[in-house]
């Protein structure tokens, strides 16, 4: 498969304050990378600095072509991320809110396939099509943030945060749809705080803290540090 | 008698509700009442004005308001150009929207009364005073004529902001502009299409009025301020909420007008917007409500 991604001495500034403190990180075409990392360390900033939604230093390039500066032009390199707290359009219906996502997509037929996929993939969705989207329940709102990303028909898919604030079950059921969304051939990069369950599905996996990468490994060997253990799996069950 | 002046005040309404979507749509984008659109209002009136007197025989009304339409809508971007890209570049707090948008409203209406200032225009007279029966009703055909041209363009407004890709992407900015540009929505197009539609509104609006009133410096400012009432009325920011608010409040006028007379008239209806902000300052709608104003 081989490299899709790579970042090189990424920083990232907000004022004086370094956010960012030169992160390198190689992302592998079709597998599912974690970012995990205590509240605060920088995750979300380096999510942003991909999607050019932050000024960076630094180099991101995509099979060796550096990712434009501006979001909506990354969008349409087919790397999209979804936000942090889902960030869905309240006031807009389910159906329309999934409509933004393809905002990229040209043709009416293909854009009504990718509603219907999504439809299959999440019945609920399609019963609550009309419904104005704020109205959702959370775990509601979270895959209708996911299937609003897959409208964008993306390479790379950055899910910011998807378990934050849900039900147990509900997070099983978010952790299972993003490892079938690999299996379709979908580069995931899942930055999370519960670290016991990325770490899980995740075919590899980078620990940030204060801006820096401070180990990385596959899914299973970060799963048997100990430090690792020690710093993130002991208060991670949330 | 009721009903002439029912479909009077229905007709004075949508020209209201033109001025208050124009108004409103910005809102909604950008969160500032951008006063500059009565300004554009007046000068797209004189426009429209000058470009019917040029000729001979007069060209046909629809010709007139797509020329100051689109003159409108050049305006518009021009305005945005020199007094509020800047702004919004330097992500300035929205009060310097506020002043800047006065700034060019009191620009715009001093210009015109430079060169203007004189003298009242009327439109060349085509439609003065003709008026039709339907049964037992009479009607103007100004007031016809307006109430068409207002529905149409508010029909096919809301049809874009409603059931395009762009009036989708102008909805998910107003609600949300950062997300939406994860989305892939280019916000600063987006904003500049608003600011157009704007244009193209305070254009349209312009020639209406001027072809019911005469035409002078301070038509705009005195009308936006009835559609800015309505938008008030309506919830600010909300399209759904201001056509209603505005065609309610062209009827109001008009019957409190017969009533009470053009004096008192504005006292009560300012009245009512004093009692609207205190009792439901997010309008009829009650949509937007929060982080407006
Ligand atoms: N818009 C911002 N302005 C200033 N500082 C910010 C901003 N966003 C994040 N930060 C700071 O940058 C650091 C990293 O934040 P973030 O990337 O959101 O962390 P994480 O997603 O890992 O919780 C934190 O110290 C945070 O306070
Ligand atoms: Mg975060």
């Amino acid at each position: 498969m081989g490299s899709i991604l790579q970042i090189q001495g990424l920083k990232v500034f907000y004022g004086v304050h370094e956010a960012v403190c030169g992160v390198d990180m190689d992302i592998q075409e079709g597998s599912i990378t974690a970012i995990i990392g205590s509240n605060g360390a920088g995750k979300t900033t380096i999510i942003k600095a991909i999607s050019g939604a932050v000024k960076h230093e630094g180099t991101i390039l995509c099979r060796g072509v550096p990712l434009p500066p501006r979001e909506n032009r990354v969008v349409r390199q087919g790397i999209v991320q979804v936000p942090e707290g889902r960030k869905i359009f309240a006031g807009l219906t389910v159906e329309e809110n999934l409509r933004t996502g393809a905002y990229t997509v040209r043709g009416r037929r293909e854009i009504d396939r990718l509603l219907q996929e999504q439809y299959e993939m999440f019945p609920r969705l399609r019963e609550r099509r009309q419904q104005d989207a704020g109205t959702l329940s959370g775990g509601e709102q979270q895959m209708l943030a996911i299937c609003r990303g897959l409208m964008a028909k993306p390479k790379i898919l950055m899910l910011d945060e998807p378990s934050l604030g849900l039900a147990p079950v509900v997070v099983n059921d978010v952790f299972r749809n993003i490892r079938r969304i690999r299996d379709e051939g979908i580069t995931v990069i899942l930055v999370e705080q519960n670290a016991k369950k990325s770490l899980g599905i995740c075919d590899y996996a980078y620990v940030i803290e204060t801006g820096r990468v401070v180990m990385s490994g596959t899914g299973e060997e970060m799963l048997q540090n100990p430090e690792v253990a020690a710093a993130y799996l002991g208060s991670s069950r949330k | 008698m009721t009903l002439q002046l029912l479909i009077s005040g229905i007709s004075l309404g949508s020209v209201y509700a033109l001025i208050a979507v124009g108004f409103a749509i910005v809102f909604s984008i950008l969160r500032f009442s951008n006063f500059a659109h009565g300004g554009m209002i007046s000068a797209c009136a004189f426009i429209g004005y000058f470009f019917q007197a040029s000729f001979e025989t007069p060209p046909p009304f629809y010709v007139t308001v797509l020329f100051t339409a689109v003159c409108g809508v050049v305006m518009a971007l021009f305005i945005d150009t020199i007094a509020y890209r800047r702004i919004r570049k330097k992500q300035a707090p929205t009060l310097y929207y506020f002043l800047a948008s006065i700034t060019i409203a009191i620009l715009i209406e001093q210009i015109l009364s430079v060169f203007f200032g004189k003298n009242l225009y009327g439109y060349p007279q085509i439609f003065e005073s003709t008026t039709f029966y339907i049964g037992s009703i009479r009607f103007s055909s100004i007031d016809t004529l307006i109430l068409v041209v207002s529905l149409v363009i508010l029909t096919v407004l809301l049809f874009v902001i409603n059931k395009t890709r762009i009036g989708l992407a102008i909805r998910a900015v107003a609600i949300d502009p950062a997300t939406s540009r994860l989305m892939g929505i280019n916000s600063d197009v987006v904003i500049i299409t608003v600011f157009a539609i704007a244009g193209a509104l305070a254009g349209i609006s312009g020639v209406l009025l001027g072809t019911k009133y005469s035409v002078y410096p301070s038509l705009g400012a005195s009308m936006m301020i009835k559609g800015f009432i309505a938008s008030v009325i309506g919830g600010l920011g909300s399209l759904s909420g201001a056509i209603p608010a505005a065609i309610l409040l062209g009827v109001v006028e008009i019957f409190l007008t017969y009533w009470l007379g053009s004096l008192a008239t504005p006292i009560v209806l300012f009245g009512i917007m004093l009692v609207f902000l205190a009792i439901r300052p997010e309008g009829i709608s009650g949509k937007f409500a929060k982080d407006k104003v």
